[in-house]
């Protein structure tokens, strides 16, 4: 498993996280980011792209 | 709609001569959130923006701007109606997972040498002469010319690749209609563009930007020609004109803060931070459409379906509720502006427009000291895309 974190500072709730990697960010209806911090392996490369396609660059892979 | 406890502002915004930057506006902010307009409502403050841009109740706005101009078929409409702006859900997610990689920070960042080698050699053409027109020496050689850098196409065609994206922009003109046939020469033109590298990078695959577009591959999909067509004459019809006017409005707000400029030649690391304040202050893309996809009540404001919806981003980025200090300034703390949109359909190649702004803004300031106006600037209307058409200026050559 593999954790990330998202700088709620940051975030600008844009959504688009939740369009690379929806099997671990997702927006609540009233369009607030929801995350799943730990996922598995195999979802790597797609939070790789969460990660790279944030307008704000507000997620990172912990450790 | 409700009934109002104040009086709510009404703004003409199809008036050629309504202005963004101007007292009837900042009144209009002060008094209300929101205003009338004689086309939907526009929204005025940084907070209401900042949450109507990424509210799921809402929508891109622009789906039926050719059927609104009498256009109900032809290539420019087909194109229109599958391109990446007016798409909506897992058609729109699908398409948009399938660009986003190419477009990737990291890979954008390799193109910085050749960006700044670009503006060195526009300055170099020009700079001897203490004078140039900048949109037509520099703004406009430079948005297309990182254009032809991305894609990997002579930076020779320059001149025709932009000849065919402001052809194409005639489409969001009020024109429209009458400029009807040329925009679809335009279209067609751009076509056989897209498809001859699309065929020639599916037979050659490297490591360049179309390679990238055309191996994209997720979860055994990938992008059929004609998607990859329409994404390629989004990027140039996107790309350019934006890239063009915002350079040219960077100027403007240079010149009216000529300490931020002696700032900026000093410190070439703002260079980013330049950017983005220039886009709060001063964005070419003067408001972001939407519109309701159902009926909703938002603070006292009931928006039934359908409602248009215009977020105002130079209003929102200047809102004193929201920047205390609103004057653009480069080692100032800002909220992020809108100048991108948000949401959804959040400005797929930002990336590339901050990277390439970034570098050629701290390079302009290095060596054209005290920039000017010289007289002779024309400028689009305020409505829409703004920015200047033509801008000479004079300077002092420095270094």
């Amino acid at each position: 498993m593999k954790t990330v974190d998202v700088d709620r500072s940051l975030c600008d709730n844009h959504g688009q996280c939740a369009i690379a990697a929806p099997e671990v960010f997702r927006m609540n209806p009233d369009g607030v980011l929801e995350y799943e911090p730990t996922f598995d392996d195999s979802l790597l490369d797609v939070v790789e792209e969460a990660i790279d396609v944030c307008p704000v660059q507000a997620i990172f892979l912990k450790d | 709609m409700s009934t109002p406890t104040v009086d709510i502002p009404y703004l003409n915004i199809s008036d050629p001569s309504f202005a963004m930057q101007s007292e009837e506006l900042r009144n209009a902010r002060e008094a209300s959130w929101y205003a009338r307009t004689n086309y939907g409502i526009a929204v005025l403050r940084y907070d209401e923006v900042s949450k109507l841009l990424k509210s799921p109740k809402l929508k891109q706005g622009s789906a039926q701007w050719p059927a609104h101009n009498g256009v109900h078929g032809g290539l420019f409409y087909d194109w229109w109606t599958k391109n990446l702006l007016v798409l909506e859900g897992e058609d729109h997610h699908r398409i948009r997972r399938l660009l986003n990689p190419a477009f990737s920070p990291r890979l954008i960042k390799d193109l910085v040498p050749r960006f700044q080698a670009l503006a060195n050699e526009l300055i170099d053409a020009f700079i001897d002469q203490g004078e140039c027109e900048f949109i037509r020496d520099f703004a406009e050689p430079y948005a297309t010319r990182v254009l032809t850098i991305l894609l990997g196409i002579p930076e020779s065609e320059w001149p025709k690749i932009a000849r065919l994206a402001s052809t194409v922009g005639l489409a969001l003109g009020v024109t429209f209609k009458r400029d009807l046939d040329k925009v679809e020469a335009a279209v067609a033109e751009l076509y056989e563009y897209a498809d001859e590298l699309i065929k020639d990078r599916q037979a050659n695959p490297g490591e360049d930007f179309v390679s990238r577009l055309v191996l994209a591959s997720r979860d055994g999909d990938r992008l059929s020609d004609e998607e990859l067509r329409n994404a390629l004459v989004l990027l140039i019809f996107g790309g350019m004109d934006t890239t063009r006017n915002q350079l040219g409005l960077a100027m403007q707000s240079f010149i009216r803060n000529p300490e931020q400029w002696a700032l900026l030649a000093e410190r070439p690391e703002l260079g980013a931070k330049a950017v983005e304040e220039v886009m709060r202050t001063n964005p070419t893309v003067t408001w972001v459409t939407r519109e309701a996809v159902e009926d909703f009540t938002y603070q006292d404001l009931f928006i039934a379906q359908g409602t248009t919806v215009h977020l105002f981003t130079q209003s929102s980025g200047t809102d004193p509720l929201a920047f205390p200090n609103p004057e653009m300034d480069l080692l100032g703390e800002h909220a992020p502006h809108y100048g991108f949109g948000g949401g959804v359909h959040h400005c797929l190649g930002h990336f590339v427009a901050r990277a390439d702004m970034s570098e050629a803004l701290p390079l302009l300031a290095s060596r054209l000291a005290d920039p000017h106006l010289i007289g002779g600037d024309e400028w689009l209307p305020d409505s829409g895309n703004t920015g200047p058409t033509r801008l000479p200026i004079g300077f002092t050559p420095r270094g």
